[in-house]
C-alpha cells in the first residue's frame, strides 16, 4: 500500500509528461491589448504575451481586445475586438516544411500573413468562417465575420 | 344617471383595452427579445504584400469559387453561400481591419554575423550588424531567437561542429548579457554542413564563417 502511494506522484508525472508531448506548441502570443482569453479544452484564462499556443486552442477577444500571434511555420495571425478564433488544425514538419493549418473564424476580424505551410502547398492552409472556406495561396489578407 | 352608467362602462372598456394593449405589448416585446438566427456574412479582402511574392485567396470551393488576386480585391459570402465581388478602397479596407492590422506581429527577420578564422571573435565589419540585431531584439515583444553557427571547411568535421556551436553560444551569451527578454534563445551549431558558398574541403572561405540569427 505504502509503495502504491509512493508510485502515485510518478504516475501523475508520467501522465502530465505524456499530455505535454501530445499537445505540442505550435506558436506564440506576441502581443495582447485589452481583454483577451485563451480557451484550452475547458479552461479559459487571460492570455499573456509570450504564452505558447497549441492545436485546438481558441483565442477570444473582448470589446476592446486585440491579439497578435506567430506560428512555427512563420505564419502570423492577429485578431481585432469581439473575435473568436479556433486553431482547428495545425501540423508542420520543419525539415520538409510540409504541413496543414486550418483556422476557424467564428466571429470578429482576423488578419493573416501566411508562412511556410501555404508556400509549400497551395491547399495546405485554410481559413473557415460560418459561411465559407478560404484557400490561402499567399499571403496577406483579412477576414471579417459580420452579423 | 343613465349617462353616468354609460360613462362607467365606457371607462371600463377603455381600461380593458389598455390592459389588453399592454399585455400584447409585453408579448410582442417578449417575442422580439428572442433573437432570430443571426444573419452572418463573411467579408474577405486581399491586402498588398510586403514583398512582390505572388498572392491569392480562393473564396469558396468548387465551381462557384472566386479567386482574389489583386490588392484590395474583396468578396462577401452570405449564409446561403452566395459570393459577391467587392472593391473597397485601400482606406476603407484598412479602416475595417484597423484593430486587427495594428496587432500584427512584425515579420521574422534574419541577421548574419561573420567570424575571424578559427575563432569566436566577430569581424569588425560585422559589428554594425550585431548592434542592429541587439536593437531589433530589444524592440520586439516576446521575441524568440534562433542562433545557428557555421564554419568554413578548414579542419575536421568534429572540430567544426564544436567551433560552430561555440560561435552560436557566444552570440547567445551576448544577447543574454544585454538583457534581452527573450522567451527562447536556441543556439545550435551546424559545423561545415551548410556553407553559404560551396567550396572544396580545406578551403578557407570568410563568408562561411558565420552565425545566422533569426528573430521571431
Amino acid at each position: 500500500m505504502k509503495s502504491c502511494y509512493r508510485a502515485l506522484p510518478v504516475l501523475v508525472g508520467f501522465i502530465v509528461a505524456t499530455a505535454t508531448v501530445a499537445f505540442a506548441d505550435i506558436g506564440q502570443i506576441k502581443n495582447v491589448s485589452g481583454e483577451v482569453f485563451l480557451l484550452r479544452q475547458t479552461v479559459q484564462s487571460p492570455a499573456k504575451a509570450g504564452e505558447l499556443v497549441q492545436q485546438f486552442d481558441v483565442i477570444i477577444t473582448g470589446a476592446n481586445g486585440t491579439v497578435g500571434l506567430t506560428f512555427i511555420d512563420s505564419s502570423r495571425l492577429s485578431a481585432g475586438p469581439n473575435s473568436r478564433i479556433e486553431l482547428k488544425q495545425f501540423r508542420f514538419n520543419p525539415t520538409t516544411q510540409d504541413g496543414e493549418f486550418v483556422t476557424d473564424v467564428q466571429r470578429g476580424t482576423l488578419a493573416v500573413v501566411s508562412g511556410q505551410i501555404a508556400k509549400r502547398s497551395p491547399d495546405a492552409m485554410k481559413v473557415k468562417t460560418p459561411t465559407t472556406i478560404l484557400g490561402v495561396r499567399g499571403t496577406t489578407f483579412a477576414v471579417k465575420v459580420e452579423e | 344617471m343613465k349617462n353616468k352608467k354609460f360613462r362607467a362602462r365606457w371607462l371600463g372598456l377603455q381600461l380593458r383595452r389598455a390592459i389588453a394593449a399592454s399585455v400584447a405589448c409585453v408579448v410582442i416585446t417578449g417575442c422580439a427579445t428572442v433573437k432570430p438566427a443571426p444573419k452572418l456574412n463573411t467579408y474577405v479582402v486581399l491586402l498588398p504584400e510586403e514583398s512582390s511574392a505572388p498572392t491569392a485567396v480562393i473564396v469558396g470551393e468548387g465551381a462557384s469559387a472566386l479567386t482574389l488576386d489583386r490588392p484590395y480585391s474583396a468578396a462577401t459570402v452570405d449564409t446561403a453561400g452566395k459570393i459577391d465581388r467587392k472593391s473597397p478602397t485601400a482606406a476603407e479596407a484598412n479602416q475595417t481591419f484597423a484593430a486587427a492590422l495594428a496587432a500584427q506581429p512584425p515579420k521574422p527577420i534574419s541577421f548574419t554575423l561573420y567570424f575571424e578564422t578559427n575563432s569566436t571573435q566577430i569581424t569588425p565589419a560585422s559589428r554594425p550588424q550585431l548592434e542592429a540585431l541587439m536593437a531589433e531584439a530589444a524592440r520586439r515583444q516576446a521575441v524568440e531567437v534562433q542562433v545557428t553557427g557555421h564554419t568554413d571547411r578548414v579542419g575536421s568535421d568534429t572540430d567544426n561542429d564544436r567551433l560552430s556551436q561555440q560561435r552560436a553560444e557566444s552570440v547567445r551569451t551576448m544577447l543574454v548579457q544585454t538583457g534581452i527578454k527573450a522567451t527562447f534563445i536556441r543556439a545550435v551549431g551546424r559545423g561545415e554542413r551548410e556553407p553559404l558558398v560551396p567550396t572544396a574541403d580545406e578551403q578557407p572561405e570568410a563568408r562561411n564563417r558565420r552565425v545566422e540569427v533569426i528573430l521571431r
